[in-house]
């Protein structure tokens, strides 16, 4: 047993069925999976896909190899949680595409302009796609092979994409 | 502003991130010198880079646990056997044995039963559901799947049921409570609320979706944990 990384002590511990030990890895983990989920789909979504995300964890623990941090590969489990539960409302509401499925509505003038405007707020504005691919390129560090990859789009999408929303965002800093 | 100069706007974010090729780059660069609106735009734009690099994560804003326990205690992983019993274990027996009276706190620990029971056959619901559909191709799977989500639809109408009383005996003792956890608890619950909307609209388009039943019974029970633990704060 991994005697070093208290994740992965837990992470073999949690394949063997012992959810102690997964209660641990969800203690410390719980924190960037749910800011993942708020940024990404809202804060009304943000506590059942946060648990979503762990009991599919859970049960693809078998599948956690270790040759990754186990915090990496949480967090691509929790990615395909959120975008795949995006996709399918999206789908059984007949819009095909979500691209214009904007939260909150796009920035008004004088909410853009406010100095000291809240940061995570503008992002909740975002058009959907634009603001997933935002999350994970800015705030979260992905290549855009990898985010296309995640969310079924190019990489030539992912850049136009994410240029789109820093354009939008830049107003809410000005 | 000029046609040359709206071609390079649109590329500088691939600038910033070091993706155009050295000539383009190179014709880039020289651009900027001349150009004073796109170097105040990629200045804009390196703002929000790094306002994105400098946020924080939080926390939930209750302990989520509690229901991912719930739910792992029926997803064991495969070829696992539970051997002794486990904190859950002894924490569902302790749920099982306060069903029987129907005062506020009772009330809201049947609740608690009730989610406890609808989840797993909304999991079991999604699970046959999935491994049906990866497994076997034909009619097989239908009748399954059509009592599953029979019991589904009488699991979520129990959670109407039970968050109908609860709501009720949470208006009797809403005095209890002061007006910043009156005013919080009425704010997640009308987030959840909102949720519940979505998932009944998508349903009320695909009444026979497995993922969509799922949806809305986990829904109901972020609402049910919620009154239950609300209700519980009226009664201290």
């Amino acid at each position: 047993m991994p005697q070093g990384d208290p994740d992965l002590r837990d992470a073999a511990l949690a394949a063997e069925g012992d959810d102690g030990a997964f209660e641990r890895l969800y203690r410390r983990h719980v924190n960037r999976i749910h800011s993942l989920a708020r940024r990404m789909a809202g804060p009304d979504a943000a506590d059942e896909l946060t648990q979503d995300a762990f009991v599919r964890a859970w049960q693809k623990m078998s599948q956690f190899r270790g040759e990754a941090a186990f915090g990496s590969w949480l967090y691509r489990v929790a990615i395909s949680v959120i975008l795949g539960h995006r996709r399918r409302l999206a789908i059984h509401r007949g819009r095909e595409a979500p691209e214009e499925s904007i939260r909150g509505g796009t920035p008004s003038h004088e909410t853009s302009t406010q100095i000291g405007i809240d940061f995570e707020a503008a992002m909740e504005t975002l058009p959907e796609r634009a603001r997933h691919v935002f999350v994970l390129h800015d705030v979260e560090g992905y290549k855009h092979h990898e985010i296309a990859r995640f969310m079924k789009i190019t990489t030539g999408t992912s850049k136009s994409q994410l240029h789109r929303a820093r354009m939008l965002l830049r107003t809410s800093l000005a | 502003m000029n046609d040359r100069t709206d071609i390079w706007r649109a590329r500088l974010s691939e600038y910033l991130d070091g993706e155009l090729a050295t000539p383009e780059r190179a014709a880039l660069e020289e651009h900027l010198e001349e150009c004073g609106d796109c170097r105040a735009l990629l200045d804009d734009l390196r703002r929000v880079i790094t306002q994105a690099s400098r946020l924080v994560d939080s926390p939930p804003s209750e302990d989520l646990w509690t229901g991912i326990a719930e739910r792992i205690r029926a997803e064991k992983p495969a070829g696992i056997d539970r051997g002794a019993s486990t904190v859950t274990d002894r924490h569902r027996s302790r749920e099982a044995t306060r069903k029987l009276s129907f005062s506020m706190p009772q009330l809201a620990a049947a609740a608690v039963l009730l989610v406890t029971v609808s989840s797993g056959v909304a999991w079991q619901l999604a699970a046959g559901f999935s491994s049906r559909q990866e497994e076997v191709a034909g009619p097989a799977p239908t009748a399954v799947a059509g009592e599953l989500l029979r019991v589904a639809r009488v699991a979520n109408l129990d959670y109407e049921s039970a968050i109908a009383q609860l709501e009720t005996a949470l208006d009797a003792g809403r005095q209890n409570l002061d007006t910043a956890t009156v005013r919080k608890v009425e704010e997640r619950l009308a987030l959840i609320d909102k949720a519940i909307e979505e998932a009944r609209q998508a349903l009320a388009a695909d009444p026979s979706n497995a993922y969509l039943n799922h949806y809305l019974a986990g829904t109901m029970r972020r609402k049910l944990d919620l009154l239950r633990r609300t209700a519980a704060l009226t009664e201290t």
